[in-house]
Parts: C-alpha cells; sequence; structure tokens
C-alpha cells in the first residue's frame, strides 16, 4: 500500500525534510509580502479602510464606474447580478454623500459597507492581539491532554504549519485578510490539532508498534479531515460558484473568503499531521533509550 | 424492538432525546431570529471616545490663571479670588462657578467662589474641552473626560496652569467607564424608542463601541436620526389653564450631570443662555409665575411629550422679579426613584444628547431582498453539506446501519443549536449559518472517532473495507471475550468509550478555546460564528455524542 510506505520506508529525518522545505517556503512567501507591503498577507478593505457597495447590475459596469468618478473609486466587479464597487478611504462627508446618492437611486437595494480609519486600525490591533491568543489558548489545552512535552511540541509544531502554510496561500490565491479569513486562521488553530490530537492518542495509548498504529490512526484521520473538507467544499460551492450558473444568485464574500482559506489550511493539516507529525512520532517512539535523557545519540 | 427498550433505559439516551425534542418545541414556539444581514437594514457603529485621568494640579493657580487674578485664597469650603480693575458681570458663570459673590471695591473685585479642590479642576476641563468630566473615584481622585483626549494633550492643556497628569500607567487610561457606556447605550435607547422605531437592536462591544442596528432602514436615513437631536421646548401656564411657548432647547447652555444634595433630595441643574434667561423671566413676570408660582407651573416637553413640570420655587420665583437668572434647577424630589428620575430628565434636557463624543466608526445597509437571497443559498449549501458527509461516511462504512445514526445525530445537533438560539433570542447571520455548516463537517468527526473506537478496540489495522462492519465488530467482541448481547456494557466497551472520549474531548477543547479570541474581535461581526462553533462542540460533547455512543454500540453488536 502506498500510504504505508510514505510512513514506514523512509528513515524520520529524511521525510521530515520536506515539511520543513514547506515552511521554509511560507515563511519565505510571508517575509517577502512582508517586505513589499508592510504586512505579512494581503490586507482587505476592512483593514485598509474604504467602502463596498454593491448594487443591482442594470446598466454597464462603466456606466457604474462613471456615476461614482467623484469618489476614490479603486474596483468595480460584477458578482452575479450585482455590481461590487470598491472604494478607498475617504472623508465623512464624502461618504455622507455616497450614501446618500446611493440610496436615492437604489434605495434599500442597495449593500454598503464602510469602514472608517478607526474601524480598520483597532481591527488590524486585534487581530495582532487576539490570534497568538488563539494560539496559545490552544497550545495550553494540548499540554493538558497529553502531559508530555515532546508529543505536545509536535502537535504544536504541526498546527503552527498549517496556519503558515494557510497564510502562504492566501498570498498565492490573492485572498486578502478579512474578518472572514481570520475567522478562518482561528478556526483551523483549534480544528487542525483534532488529527494531531487523534493520531498522538492512539500511538501513546494502544498496543502494537507505531508504524501500525499510524496507518490505523490515517484511516480515521483521514475521514475525520474528508467530512469537514465536504461541509467546506459545499460552501465554496455555494458561496463562490453557484452565481455563475444560476443567475439569481451572488456572491457571499465573507463566506468565499473564509472558505478558501480553509480548505487550503485543511489540505495542508492532511500533510502535516500524516507527514509533520506522525513522523516525528516515529522519531520520538522508536528513539534510543539513552536519548530520551537528553544525550544525543 | 429490544434496541429500543435497552436504549431507553440509558440515561444519556434519554437526556439527549428531551432535549432534541424540547429544541423543536422552542424552534416551534418562539421561532428563529435572523441578523440584518439576512433581513435587510442599515447599521451604525460608533466609538466613544474618552479617558479616565488623574490630574495633578492646584486649584489656586487654575483660578489665578482663568480669572487674570493676583490673589487666591482658599477660605472653609470657598476661594476668595482678588482680580485688579472691574470684572464682567458674568465671567464666574461663563466659567461654570454659579452663585458666586462679587464685590468691587478701590479699583479692586473680590469674587467669592464657593467650590471643592475638585469643582475647580472639573470646571476647568469642561470650560477647555467642552465636554463633560465626571469624577469616577476618589483616593486618588479620577476625572472622566468625555471627548478624545491623550495624555499629552491633556498634559499641554494643563501645563499653563502648572499642572500635568501623573507619570504611571494607571493614571491615564483610555476609554469611558461601565456606566457611562451603559448610560450612552440607555440614551440611544430611548432616543429611538421616542420615535416609535421598531426592531432597533443597540449593543456594546468591548466597552467602546456601540453597534446599531435598524431594521428596514436605509443607511443615510439611519445616520440622519442617531444625529439628530429631539425637540426640546420650556412651557408655562397661564391664566385660562392653557400653556404658552417659552423657550426651545437652543438656549439651553449647558446641562450638568445630576447630583443628590445632603437631604437625598435629586435634581438637574442647567444653564440658559444670557437672551434665554431674559425670555424666560419675562415669560414668568408675564404669565404671573413670580407672584403666584403654584399656579403657573413650568413644563417641559420633549418632541411633543412631557417630561418636567413644576412650579417655581420661592426664592427662585422672588429672584426673576428683580435680575434674570441663568443658573436653574429642575427638582425632581428624593430617593431613589428621584435619582433615576433625575438621571432620565438629564438625557431629555440634553434633548437627546449622548454623554460621551462619539465618532461614527463604520456604518452599511443590507438589502432585505439581498438577504433572503443568502438565506436560500445557505440552506441550499447545508443540504449540500449533510448530503457529501453522508456520502463519505457511507463510502467508508458501507453499512446503511452507520450513516443513518451518524447524519441523524449530526444533524440533530443543528436542530439543538437552533433551539438554543431561539430560546435565547440570539440573531442568527450570514456567518453564523456558515458555523452552523461548519459543525456539520467537524461534527461527525467525532462520530467517526468513537464509531472507529469501538470497531476497531485493541487492534491497530489499516482500513479493510473488504470486510463488513459487523465481522468486524464480532470479531473485536469476540476477542475481547464479550458476548455479543452484553457488549455495551461490558468493560473493554467502556473502556473504548472512554478513550474515544479523551480524544474527543482533547480535539473539542482546542476548537472551542481557540474560538474564544473570536467572541470580542470584530466589532460583532463573528460573534455568532464563535458562538455557534463553541456551542456546536459542547452541545455535541455533553449530549449528542455520550447518546450516539450508546446507539451506535447496541446496533454493532444486536442483532
Amino acid at each position: 500500500m502506498e500510504l504505508e510506505d510514505i510512513v514506514s520506508k523512509y528513515p524520520p529525518k529524511q521525510i521530515m525534510l520536506i515539511p520543513v522545505v514547506i515552511i521554509v517556503l511560507a515563511l519565505i512567501s510571508l517575509g517577502v509580502t512582508y517586505l513589499n507591503t508592510g504586512s505579512p498577507v494581503k490586507l482587505g478593505v476592512e483593514f485598509t479602510g474604504g467602502t463596498l457597495v454593491t448594487v443591482p447590475a442594470t446598466e454597464s459596469e462603466d456606466a457604474v464606474a462613471a456615476e461614482y468618478a467623484k469618489y476614490p473609486l479603486v474596483d468595480v466587479r460584477n458578482i452575479g447580478n450585482r455590481y461590487m464597487i470598491q472604494f478607498g478611504p475617504m472623508s465623512d462627508s464624502e461618504y455622507s454623500d455616497l450614501a446618500k446618492q446611493t440610496v436615492s437611486k437604489y434605495g434599500t437595494d442597495a449593500e454598503i459597507r464602510h469602514m472608517g480609519p478607526i474601524y480598520s486600525k483597532e481591527l488590524q490591533a486585534q487581530v495582532l492581539r487576539y490570534l497568538p491568543i488563539s494560539f496559545l489558548l490552544m497550545a495550553a489545552v494540548v499540554f493538558v491532554v497529553f502531559r508530555e512535552l515532546m508529543v505536545s511540541l509536535l502537535v504544536v509544531i504541526s498546527a503552527l504549519a498549517d496556519i503558515l502554510t494557510a497564510a502562504a496561500s492566501m498570498n498565492i490565491t490573492g485572498v486578502q485578510l478579512s474578518l472572514g479569513t481570520v475567522a478562518a486562521l482561528l478556526m483551523l488553530i483549534g480544528y487542525s490539532v483534532d488529527t494531531d490530537i487523534l493520531l498522538s492518542m492512539r500511538v501513546l495509548k494502544r498496543k502494537g508498534t507505531t508504524d501500525e498504529k499510524i496507518i490505523g490512526a490515517m484511516g480515521t484521520g483521514f475521514m475525520m479531515t474528508g467530512t469537514t473538507i465536504a461541509a467546506v467544499f459545499s460552501l465554496i460551492i455555494v458561496s463562490n460558484f453557484l452565481y455563475l450558473i444560476i443567475p439569481s444568485f451572488t456572491r457571499m464574500d465573507i463566506i468565499a473568503d473564509m472558505t478558501t482559506v480553509l480548505i487550503f489550511g485543511l489540505a495542508a493539516d492532511i500533510f502535516n499531521t500524516w507527514v509533520t507529525n506522525a513522523q516525528g512520532l516515529r522519531w520520538y517512539m522508536n528513539r534510543p533509550r539513552k536519548s530520551a535523557r537528553g544525550q544525543k545519540r | 424492538m429490544s434496541l429500543l427498550e435497552d436504549l431507553s433505559k440509558d440515561r444519556r439516551v434519554v437526556l439527549y432525546a428531551v432535549v432534541l425534542a424540547l429544541a423543536i418545541i422552542l424552534i416551534g414556539t418562539m421561532g428563529l431570529k435572523f441578523g440584518l444581514d439576512l433581513q435587510g437594514g442599515s447599521y451604525l457603529q460608533l466609538q466613544l471616545q474618552g479617558a479616565v485621568a488623574q490630574v495633578d494640579v492646584t486649584p489656586e493657580k487654575i483660578l489665578e490663571v482663568q480669572f487674570n487674578a493676583s490673589s487666591v485664597e482658599k477660605l472653609g469650603n470657598s476661594y476668595v479670588v482678588m482680580v485688579p480693575g472691574i470684572v464682567k458681570a458674568t465671567l464666574p458663570d461663563d466659567l461654570g462657578y454659579s452663585g458666586s459673590k462679587m464685590v468691587e471695591q478701590n479699583n479692586v473685585t473680590k469674587i467669592t467662589i464657593i467650590a471643592t479642590p475638585e469643582t475647580v479642576i472639573t470646571n476647568f476641563l469642561k470650560t477647555n474641552l467642552d465636554a463633560d468630566v465626571k469624577i469616577v473615584a476618589v483616593g486618588p481622585v479620577q476625572y472622566e473626560i468625555r471627548t478624545n483626549v491623550t495624555r499629552d494633550s491633556l498634559n499641554a492643556l494643563l501645563a499653563p496652569v502648572g499642572g500635568r497628569v501623573p507619570t504611571g500607567e494607571n493614571t491615564f487610561v483610555d476609554g469611558v467607564t461601565v456606566e457611562t457606556v451603559d448610560e450612552t447605550k440607555k440614551v440611544l435607547d430611548s432616543k429611538l424608542n421616542r420615535l416609535g422605531l421598531q426592531d432597533i437592536r443597540v449593543r456594546v462591544v468591548d466597552n467602546k463601541y456601540i453597534l446599531i442596528d435598524l431594521a428596514g432602514m436605509d443607511v443615510a436615513t439611519a445616520q440622519d436620526v442617531v444625529g439628530k437631536p429631539g425637540k426640546f421646548e420650556i412651557r408655562i401656564q397661564t391664566d385660562n389653564n392653557q400653556t404658552i411657548h417659552v423657550l426651545y432647547g437652543d438656549a439651553v447652555s449647558s446641562v450638568e450631570i445630576p447630583n443628590g444634595d445632603r437631604s437625598g433630595g435629586w435634581g438637574v441643574p442647567f444653564t440658559l443662555s444670557e437672551e434665554g434667561a431674559a425670555v424666560f423671566q419675562k415669560a414668568a413676570i408675564d404669565a404671573g409665575a413670580v407672584k403666584s408660582p403654584d399656579a403657573h407651573p413650568i413644563s417641559m416637553y420633549l418632541d411633543k411629550d412631557e417630561i418636567f413640570s413644576a412650579p417655581l420655587a420661592a426664592e427662585l420665583a422672588g429672584s426673576l422679579q428683580k435680575v434674570p437668572v441663568r443658573t436653574l434647577e429642575a427638582r425632581v424630589g428624593s430617593g431613589d426613584a428621584a435619582s433615576e428620575k433625575a438621571k432620565e430628565l438629564y438625557i431629555h434636557l440634553r434633548e437627546g444628547a449622548l454623554p460621551v463624543n462619539v465618532v461614527i466608526v463604520g456604518s452599511g445597509q443590507v438589502s432585505a431582498a439581498l438577504g433572503k437571497q443568502f438565506k436560500v443559498q445557505m440552506v441550499i449549501a447545508g443540504l449540500i453539506a449533510l448530503l457529501a458527509v453522508a456520502l463519505m461516511v457511507f463510502y467508508r462504512y458501507r453499512e446503511r446501519r452507520v450513516v443513518l445514526p451518524m447524519v441523524a445525530t449530526s444533524f440533530s445537533e443543528v436542530v439543538m443549536m437552533l433551539g438554543i438560539w431561539s430560546l435565547a433570542g440570539w440573531q442568527l447571520d450570514l456567518a453564523s449559518l456558515a458555523g452552523i455548516i461548519m459543525v456539520i463537517g467537524t461534527g461527525v468527526d467525532q462520530l467517526v472517532i468513537i464509531t472507529d473506537e469501538l470497531i476497531r478496540g485493541s487492534e491497530a489495522v489499516p482500513v479493510e473495507s473488504d470486510r463488513s462492519i459487523k465481522e468486524r465488530a464480532a470479531e473485536a467482541a469476540e476477542k475481547s471475550g464479550v458476548g455479543k448481547a452484553v457488549a455495551t456494557s461490558s468493560k473493554v466497551y467502556l473502556s473504548r468509550l472512554s478513550r474515544a472520549f479523551t480524544i474527543i474531548l482533547g480535539a473539542a477543547a482546542t476548537t472551542a478555546v481557540a474560538m474564544l479570541p473570536l467572541l470580542y474581535m470584530g466589532f460583532g461581526a463573528l460573534t455568532g460564528f464563535a458562538l455557534i462553533i463553541i456551542v456546536g462542540v459542547i452541545l455535541g460533547t455533553a449530549i449528542a455524542r455520550p447518546a450516539y455512543g450508546r446507539i451506535i454500540g447496541h446496533i454493532l453488536a444486536g442483532n
């Protein structure tokens, strides 16, 4: 079986090179974006400040763009039977005019989201504050569950690799950091360790050789991630693609963003659980007893 | 039938069934509330500006600078201020010291101000910042400044009077007190209620932001409504049992925060503009209120509703006969009820103006039609998710008897969750619905863990999909030396179940704690999502999965 090959054919140290390379690549991607833009991922309108307006698509995109030409227009996009018009930061009175103009033309059919500078600044501060808290809380729970430093550390490292990969994948796919993607990253922090916990529990608590136990856990673990991916996939289809087929449907931004990050994170999770974490456990469980006391082999 | 009988004796299964039934009844009777993004309407996000600060300054120095005085002396509970030359008669009133005595002698004016050191400091901050200032703590005294200030701007303001904010982290804290946030929320509530608006939700986030949802209103109107003051009017009763107009709200130049006096009486002090005071005096004399106050009560109206009515106090009636009086007080009696009434009157006197300076940090509107469409799309997404999950489960176990209970358990978790939401009256927004679909996906995970632990108890073999579950379960039962019928109470079964639950508890706890920060993030935009995931995890681990463990055990061991 191929799966078994991956798990047991090569010595752990060789296989571990792959996740190390992936983490390094992810860090490079985040680092390059950081050097270019000042933040490791591209910030969406919620974090930069600005206004989003979606209106029913009754005229051509150019006509709509012309109508809003006097405001700091960034982009007009077709999202199903509606246009999404994005504006950069503007003054309060400008926004007030914009809101009045939009309401007088489209009434309550228009959707408007305005994020002032205080809002976006506060949101940035919140993400910087809460993302690490979330991660630390997760790590604390993992340590309480296992009460074994090395095993817990492997779980936490796998989770970190998931988050880094998911964040790097945002840069590659062009998904910007929004409230939805932050929620997805937080969810990944908590969820991605589930399979790691399963794996480590099985390896620690069951009888049998480590390789057998890992392969046994794999079946359950693939199933777990599989059902979650199934749910995420149905959300992706409905929020992001259905509007291309069914004209009356509309793209649901917050959900489309959220699920794109989740799908990448979950893919990374499969890899990190069954390669990074599993190989780490193989090395740890099969290590010569002496090294357990801290001596080098 | 024996399966049902056995299960009905199990506490966990009974609890599960009862909770599920309750949830269905709750949803049926109380219904579900939907958030603004599914319902249509507009929202405003306000930030309350302010800070709580300590101040290091001598009141004498403040008075000296404010009055341009040659000397300031504290005598008992008053300050004696000597000012060279003649002082404008309204100066003390303008600076907030009403009831001061002024005597001019030998080209020197002697002003006696009755005030505590804290009053002097409060007045100084108030006049210079054009905002309310309130003492919120004593020892050390802390002032709540209800407008946008920074430590530096406050220091700059205090420098001319030789004062400063003491160094240290606790001497200047951004944000206002919980009471003030509450008060602001009440003002908004009462104002929006007075306008007769339906379906308004005012929430406080982070003790710093107030979020207002106005269902069925466009954002341009919403900004107008929240920003527009009410219409305040003072009227006086004339001879023929009629009231006539005296003043509008623009004549009220300031309103003080209500204060109880020593005898427990409550009142709201307010100041009229100079012209306002003259008009008020004339009206009181014309109506005859200065001669017989009881027959000609003064009443106040906000948006045509009477909010206060009382006769002129005897000494006020006396003074009004001679001079216009700028500083008045609306007295409402004594006791706790009066204290509440005073606070309410304070809000009304300010024409519904907010006690704190606020800025709109974000706003927007959602289309009702779009909301309806999103709801439909999410229901479709939910059904697709359920179907996809069922297919995955079937693909793995190839056994209808496992797939059905699994999908049913997962679905019942969703129902229970909706039951809680309808009981609590919480709103379901778009993100919450996405959360529910995520719970379908992650909830099944844990059922998979239970099933796998039970099926392949102590052996560690790869999945052999060519063997049926029955075979594997039977083999497992045989291996552990247990007969099929007693399997669910055997030690082996229970130890496997408990091992499954260690994994589940660990997994559930990590998911829940990682979501905790989201409850406080993003101005409440994702609170619903986080809450659904957390509650879903708790509900699943505490009620649904234990019952599922029993049921699936019976099914696997039975027939």
